[in-house]
């Protein structure tokens, strides 16, 4: 209970961050709101939630590509969440060289995520596509465990 | 196997080969492998944040943990200067503070966690934006207290957030890069430290991040020219580009025994530098 508080507390938190400090815009905070609620499921399941996240907007089949850095041994969940004009998103994970990594995908509407176990350390690439549906903010976040 | 329901999103918890949770009901198990590789000029435009790009000492941790039990409580360190004159070096001391907070919390000791808190916020007090954390410091001490280690981990980094968030809004977002960088250098220190001590190159290939540090000195080369020019950062960064040379392994190899302990006495000798009081 308390733990799903603190969730809600640091939701909150983070979407007042994200209008106030970061002037986003309401698309983009919106689409917070439903990044931080698919990536509240995997916390559940013992993944922590990163504070930090990329929040913009797509047009019709645009895609953006985000850098991270990945650990060996972790295994991480990559979020994204996009308004209601949205009807379809698409994560893929790539390698440092480009190439597309293996892994679990889940796809609903508005909300996309893909996760997997890192074997080797080093950046990788996470293309977040708004593969239907009308111009919309989207936000990407991730967890790891 | 179980399955969990939660806003509207069936989550099914598998065990065995791939051992983390997969949702459903349209989880696929691989559907990104079949797509085309990513362009180098895709690769070179993608999106770099502090926020995102570079992981938290906390993730480190956990990759560790994972591959040997480490005695986390053997790489604290003793009470450094609450002092510091200048605004870079406190900048890099409060983000070596934040990694000594999820040190603690690795330990699972509430204690050291409380008194890191109390640190975090007298610091980030001496940069005047501790009236923004004093809040999280109160929460900091409250899950220690209630042992909630994994909310500790989202809140240390909350509070580094709100550190930074704050430093934007006063226009000192010059130092943004130098608290993520103190906490890299901070969690480099510790882990490669334990790595070297038990090394085999599963552990040997966790320390393997050269893009990280390019994006890192990439951000420092941004800063304001006065600020590059800092005693402190200048030395910093120049070390740091040796730091990199060491990690600088091809994707998939794991740093040798000799290179781990060359790269724990690099950021050794760098993080005494950025304690040490003038």
């Amino acid at each position: 209970m308390r733990r799903s508080i603190c969730f809600c507390l640091t939701t909150l938190g983070l979407l007042a961050l994200g209008a106030s400090v970061l002037a986003e815009t309401d698309k983009e905070v919106a689409a917070r709101a439903v990044a931080l609620e698919l990536a509240g499921a995997f916390s559940n399941d013992g993944f922590k939630l990163r504070d930090g996240h990329w929040a913009g907007t797509l047009a019709p089949n645009e895609s953006k590509v985000i850098a991270v850095n990945l650990y060996a041994g972790n295994e991480y969940w990559f979020s994204a969440g996009a308004t209601e004009s949205a009807k379809k998103l698409a994560i893929d994970v790539f390698d440092e060289s480009g190439a597309p990594v293996s892994t679990q995908m889940f796809n609903s509407g508005t909300k996309s995520a893909a996760g997997f176990a890192v074997t080797n350390s080093g950046q990788y690439f996470v293309r977040v596509q708004l593969t239907e549906g009308e111009s919309a903010g989207v936000c990407f976040v991730y967890s790891y465990r | 196997m179980f399955m969990r329901n939660l806003a509207g999103v069936t989550l099914v918890l598998m065990s065995g080969g791939v051992a983390f949770a997969a949702p459903s009901p349209v989880a696929s198990p691989s559907a990104s492998a079949s797509s085309p590789n990513l362009s180098a000029e895709q690769t070179a435009q993608a999106i770099k944040t502090d926020s995102v790009t570079i992981p938290t000492p906390g993730e480190l941790f956990s990759a560790l943990a994972k591959a040997t039990k480490a005695d986390w409580a053997g790489g604290y360190r003793g009470p450094i200067a609450m002092n510091y004159k200048t605004r870079p070096q406190i900048a890099l001391n409060l983000g070596g503070l934040i990694a000594d907070g999820f040190i603690a919390v690795q330990a699972q000791d509430a204690q050291q966690v409380k008194n890191i808190g109390g640190d975090i916020t007298k610091m980030a007090k001496a940069l005047g934006v501790s009236e923004n954390i004093l809040a999280r410091g109160n929460s900091i001490s409250q899950f220690a207290e209630s042992d909630e280690w994994s909310a500790l981990q989202e809140e240390l980094e909350a509070t580094q957030n709100e550190v930074k968030a704050s430093m934007q809004s006063h226009r000192d977002q010059d130092l943004v890069i130098l608290v993520s960088l103190g906490g890299w250098i901070r969690g480099t220190e510790v882990v490669s430290g334990l790595v070297a001590k038990n090394y085999d190159a599963k552990l040997g290939q966790i320390l393997r991040q050269p893009e990280l540090l390019r994006f890192i000195r990439s951000k420092i080369a941004q800063i304001s020219p006065e600020l590059q020019n800092d005693p402190l950062v200048k030395s910093v960064n120049g070390q740091l580009q040796e730091i990199e040379q060491i990690v600088a392994k091809p994707f998939g190899q794991s740093l040798s025994a000799a290179e781990v302990t060359k790269m724990n006495e690099s950021v050794t000798k760098l993080m005494q530098e950025i304690q040490k009081k003038n």
